[in-house]
């Protein structure tokens, strides 16, 4: 405006100047006229676009600035246009935008395939652990049955890991935004956690300058994992027992994303009140997920160390019984098959016993005796003996010996009434007596058998009992003199006075009661311990 | 409630960790431990009515070797620059980690502090060295871990400039929207 005013060049003119008219015009012109000069000037420079354009170009950021911070709708308008841009961009030289891009390209896809391979290493690992189980199969009825995803069902049953508790972090300031854990779960004082969290991250950021701009994603506490998902605004950190499912990273993912796209606002001027962030609490509780198999897990790993270690014992057990039981069956086979007087025919082991079957001489040794001396428990066995004779020459002496013994048992010599002397009849009976002793003696010499015998004086059962005592030991005592003196050695004879103890035959008549009066003998074998 | 991120910054061995330990757990001890990274505590205060959550991150004191990480100051709204009265060439470390702070994380409220009151009479930063800093706008108070004078009075102070500033951009935001 500092420009002499255009307006005024119509006015000078000297051949009007007397007019009226002109008069009124220099009037208004002296009245209005700067007023005029700057509608003209305004009029001009709006006309003008050269102008117009100066004008605007002073003040567009500031525009765009302001409106940028009051509403997002700059953005939209704009983002059609950008995209042309960039397409029409492309389409002219590829080359600009693809060296624009280079210094970042390489960094992006080297970390997208690394996250991808990671993830597909862990879900092969997975994979194979769980595709030949019998609950993976359960599993994948379930998500046939149910059209869920079978990774879903995996999420939800998995009995490998548990999510304790799920940390909102502000990602600038380190701040808690919002915190879930599990009813049981201890909490220590989340605000600390979430800011040593962001300090752990601030400090591998800075101090591993290589890896430019990776984030920690895990940390590994003994038995808790820490996974960490970042996102522009917020992190989110779940402390996770036992071995997380890879499943449970795009979890994290999808939550995350799903904070940031409704909270943006709240992120984006969060000044430290962390109240407006409540409404993501039912986010964080969904992510807290799994059962508490990890101890259940260590218990049944435990219980099946234990229990292999029981089958494991049983078995060296089972196996050593065996060999024992074997052994000494085999023994007591060996022993039944060199006994004499005894033929084995068959011998068979089945479930729970034995069996056996042969020929036995009643003189040979009991079979059951041979079983306890070798271990073996003869209820276990079942023995059938077929009886027979053997010709073995210990048992011909023997089965001699008892012919010999029932013979000399079978001797009686009787008395007179009242009376202890032999009589005539009776002294050649006792040669008989006599010859049967001599025998004896030479056949238990020949096997080894020691005895003696008993030489019993009997009455009958007339007469008082002192009496009768006294009797039966006189006669006893004449035939035990009356073989001495034949040359039959006293040390093998016993005198034994039964009195009227044993009759012949109990509660018979006067007749039968004169057999009574008598001396018989027995032969009493000396146990074998005696020799 | 309202949680506000705060730094302490200040040369190594200046007390920042002993200034924590006595504010948050009223106690004191003369054995040193030199903090490695960084040491996060929290404390609830009192400022303008509202209680106010306080998430202090104690960073590792600078020297030759470790300066203080800008990644650790991001966020935060206030910071404590703390120096030690006993030596003169902690102050100026302290004007130096001021100005870059400030870079860091542009103009936030912050209060210098100048530590170990308690053995004032030997001090080698003198009235005239903190003079100039007062001139410059700059909080400056006096402390002693040990004694723990004037702790509380920092953090509050610091807690009440913080929330003055809270205010201010609430309701500049505030205007905008409207």
């Amino acid at each position: 405006m500092s420009t002499a005013p255009p307006a005024r060049e119509p006015s000078p003119d000297p051949a009007t100047n007397g007019d009226p008219a002109s008069g009124y015009a220099r009037l208004r012109e002296l009245l209005v006229g700067p007023e005029q000069a700057r509608l003209e000037e305004l009029r001009r420079r709006l006309d003008d676009r050269q102008l117009r354009t100066e004008d605007l170009s002073q003040v567009i950021a500031e525009a765009i600035a302001l409106r940028l911070r009051r509403d997002r709708s700059l953005q939209l308008a704009l983002n059609p246009l950008v995209e042309e841009a960039v397409k029409i961009s492309v389409a002219r030289d590829p080359g600009i935008l693809a060296n624009t891009l280079y210094p970042i390209i390489g960094a992006a896809v080297r970390k997208s395939v690394a996250h991808a391979l990671r993830g597909m290493v862990e879900s092969i690992n997975q994979t194979l652990e769980r595709s030949f189980s019998l609950e993976s199969l359960k599993w994948r009825v379930e998500a046939l049955r149910t059209g869920k995803s079978f990774g879903e069902i995996v999420l939800t049953h998995s009995l490998r890991y548990r999510v304790e508790q799920v940390f909102l972090i502000h990602r600038e300031t380190g701040l808690l935004l919002q915190h879930a854990a599990r009813a049981e779960q201890i909490v220590e004082d989340s605000d600390l956690v979430s800011g040593m969290l962001t300090a752990i991250q601030d400090f591998v950021r800075d101090s591993f300058t290589g890896a430019g701009g990776q984030e920690v994603e895990t940390i590994a506490l003994g038995e808790f994992n820490l996974w960490v998902q970042h996102g522009p605004a917020a992190t989110l950190a779940a402390v996770v027992s036992g071995t997380p499912p890879p499943e449970l990273r795009t979890l994290l993912e999808r939550t995350l994303e799903r904070i940031h796209s409704d909270f943006a606002a709240a992120l984006s001027t969060f000044n430290g009140d962390a109240a407006v962030f409540v409404g993501a609490q039912p986010l964080l509780q969904s992510c807290l997920l799994g059962r508490g198999a990890q101890a259940e897990k260590r218990k049944s790993r435990g219980f099946f160390i234990a229990a292999a270690v029981v089958v494991l014992a049983l078995v060296a057990a089972g196996i050593f019984l065996l060999v024992r039981h074997q052994s000494r069956w085999d023994k007591l086979l060996v022993r039944l098959r060199s006994e004499p007087g005894i033929v084995l025919t068959s011998a068979e082991e089945s479930w729970g016993g034995y069996r056996l079957t042969g020929l036995r001489d009643p003189l040979s040794v009991d079979p059951e005796k041979l079983m306890r001396d070798s271990g073996v428990n003869p209820a276990k066995v079942t023995a059938r003996w077929e009886p027979y004779v053997s010709l073995h020459a210990k048992f011909r002496a023997e089965r001699q010996f008892r012919v010999e013994k029932d013979a000399l048992e079978q001797q009686v010599l009787r008395f007179a009434l009242s009376s202890a002397q032999l009589g005539g009849e009776q002294l050649s009976r006792l040669d008989d007596v006599e010859a049967l002793l001599v025998n004896l003696q030479e056949h238990a010499a020949s096997t080894g058998q020691k005895f003696r015998v008993d030489v019993r004086g009997h009455t009958d059962p007339s007469g008082n009992e002192d009496r009768n005592a006294s009797l039966s030991q006189a006669r006893a005592e004449s035939v035990v003199k009356a073989l001495t003196d034949r040359g039959i050695s006293r040390d093998m004879l016993r005198i034994v006075a039964t009195g009227s103890r044993e009759p012949v035959r109990p509660n018979s008549g006067t007749y039968l009661s004169d057999l009574n009066r008598r001396v018989d003998f027995r032969l009493i074998l000396e146990p074998e311990g005696a020799r | 409630m309202i949680q506000k991120k705060i730094c302490m910054v200040g040369a190594f061995g200046v007390g920042k960790t002993s200034l924590v330990a006595r504010y948050i757990y009223r106690k004191y001890s003369d054995k040193y431990l030199t903090t490695v990274g960084v040491k996060v505590d929290k404390k609830f205060v009192q400022s303008r009515g509202a209680e106010i959550k306080l998430v202090i991150w104690d960073l590792a004191g600078e020297d030759a070797l470790t300066t203080v990480k800008p990644a650790q100051l991001r966020g935060a709204s206030g910071y404590i620059l703390v120096v030690d009265g006993l030596r003169r060439q902690t102050l100026d470390a302290a004007i130096d980690l001021q100005r870059r702070v400030a870079e860091a994380i542009g103009a936030v409220p912050f209060v210098c502090v100048v530590n170990k009151a308690d053995l004032r009479e030997t001090w080698e930063v003198q009235r005239g060295d903190i003079e100039p800093l007062s001139a410059q706008g700059w909080t400056l108070v006096e402390t002693s871990a040990k004694t723990g004078s004037g702790v509380e009075e920092l953090f509050q102070t610091l807690t009440d400039a913080m929330m003055q500033e809270h205010n201010v951009s609430d309701s500049t935001t505030g205007a905008v929207a409207g």
